[in-house]
């Protein structure tokens, strides 16, 4: 197959096929970091705008390396800073930006669909760096990277994804994507945070987490965010901890192989344990290293399919 | 599409063999330190087959495959960009005697982008090019150390190289017609 879209807005929308051929493209480019040379020509020339009108630190820093190792010219922009605290519109402010003629917008934004919106809109491509509780398919990629390595594949792999599904973007990514390449899905948490109605997309929905995790192959740990602790979704991060925290004595219901991820940036010992983040069953760093890789890949097909 | 054939499978490893007795010829030393660098896609499949027949010469060589896609000189002019294949460079490429493999020399842009490639994985000693097909007329000042075949066509036509049969073409050296 051949790449043929100029935006990536989420993982809802690609086929597995292209999910596939973006992993692929990763594969390729995780070698060009391993190189003493880090970097490759492809678009060189070309100007990339990172536009998180939401703050980021691990995601921005991820795109603006890859940016750079792809040899882009870079211009970051930051709510904070822009004309949308002067009453700009998001789209003049886009608009604006697109005037200058730049070929690509990576954009974060903390309203579901902004993304979508602003694609629409431009002819320049734009790429989701995560939208409110809907998206983050560079994450998703990432993630999809890792347990391929690691595992293989995805048909029959059972991963369970624990924490605040209800509010991540990173879960809904993971879960398209993870559904769509074959594997079989739990998402597992308070039932606050993890209402019955996810049983409708095709994911088991579980709220032990010895239940959760006794049969995986894969656990992917959520952050706890404290903002939300106080809107009543659970009683406090102790009896978070208490339930759903992974620790060493969790690892006891796991298989031995079991892989343990984690999108960052991590609350130790709330969700996961120092020692299980540190242990020999978890790959976080090496998420980091590959989500490098999948944004060089990104950002590679959507320039490249342009006219 | 029209095509015909301009050399059979016979021919055609014929021209392969000549290729390599061409670069043992050249290679004469024996301690050198070579490498073959297919470049994909079809450079890869004759970099075996010319590997294979140095073999049978007594020189021996390491072998590599290459990708240039995120070298081209194109990307954002397309409409879609091709495929990444594998790169395999896992031999230590400072010094090393590399002969760049490709099945057809035609605009030159190929290798232009296979050297910036091939030079950000290490400082070669010795970088030369072998190609089964050289159409002789480049747009770039690059041309071959090693050629099996001379075929001048105009620019319009392709000349498509079959390593291996497969339904509906035989193996070979075709022209091939986009026009018609």
């Amino acid at each position: 197959m051949q790449w043929k879209r100029k935006d990536l807005l989420g993982l809802y929308d690609l086929s597995a096929e292209e999910i596939t051929f973006i992993l692929d493209t990763a594969a390729e480019f995780k070698k060009v970091s391993e190189r003493r040379v880090k970097k490759v020509p492809a678009l060189r020339g070309m100007t990339v705008v990172n536009f998180f009108v939401e703050p980021s630190t691990r995601t921005r820093v991820s795109f603006e390396l890859a940016e750079q190792r792809l040899s882009a010219d870079i211009v970051n922009m930051q709510a904070q800073a822009s004309s949308l605290l002067k009453g700009e519109t998001m789209l003049d402010t886009v608009k604006n930006i697109e005037a200058l003629q730049v070929d690509l917008v990576v954009m974060r934004h903390s309203a579901t669909g902004a993304q979508n919106f602003i694609a629409d809109r431009l002819k320049c491509g734009v790429i989701n760096a995560g939208d409110g509780a809907h998206e983050h398919p560079t994450q998703g990629l990432l993630d999809l990277f890792t347990i391929r390595e690691k595992k293989g594949g995805f048909k029959g792999l059972n991963v369970s994804i624990v924490g605040d599904i209800l509010h991540s973007r990173v879960a809904r990514s993971n879960i398209w994507g993870l559904l769509k390449l074959g594997a079989n899905v739990t998402v597992a948490g308070p039932s606050t945070l993890v209402p019955r109605e996810f049983e409708e997309i095709g994911v088991r929905v579980c709220h032990n987490l010895k239940d959760a995790v006794a049969n995986a192959d894969v656990v992917n740990l959520l952050r706890i965010q404290h903002e939300r602790q106080n809107n009543g979704f659970f009683p406090g991060i102790g009896e978070y901890s208490a339930n759903f925290g992974v620790k060493a004595a969790t690892m006891e219901w796991m298989k031995p192989d079991t892989l343990i991820m984690h999108p960052g940036p991590i609350n130790r010992d709330v969700e996961l344990a120092g020692e299980v983040a540190d242990g020999e069953n978890s790959v976080i760093l090496e998420q980091v290293t590959n989500g490098l890789a999948v944004r060089m890949a990104v950002l590679f097909l959507v320039a490249g399919c342009r006219k | 599409m029209t095509s015909s054939q301009l050399f059979d499978a016979e021919q055609m490893m014929s021209g392969i063999r000549d290729l390599a007795r061409q670069i043992a010829d050249h290679f004469t030393d024996s301690d050198r330190d070579i490498a073959l660098v297919g470049i994909h896609q079809l450079g890869v499949p004759l970099a075996r087959l010319l590997h294979e027949e140095l073999g049978k010469l007594n020189l021996k060589t390491e072998f590599g495959m290459l990708d240039i896609t995120m070298y081209r000189d194109d990307i954002g002019t397309r409409s879609m960009l091709p495929r990444i294949h594998e790169t395999v460079i896992s031999f230590d490429v400072n010094d090393k005697e590399i002969i760049l493999v490709d099945d057809v020399l035609s605009t030159g842009r190929t290798i232009r982008a296979a050297l910036d490639a091939l030079t950000d994985y290490g400082r070669p000693g010795l970088i030369r090019l072998a190609v089964l097909v050289d159409r002789g007329e480049p747009e770039f000042p690059i041309r071959a150390d090693f050629v099996g075949f001379k075929i001048a066509l105009p620019a319009e036509r392709k000349v498509l190289v079959n390593f291996e049969a497969v339904p509906g073409m035989s193996a070979g050296i075709f022209d091939v017609n986009w026009q018609k």
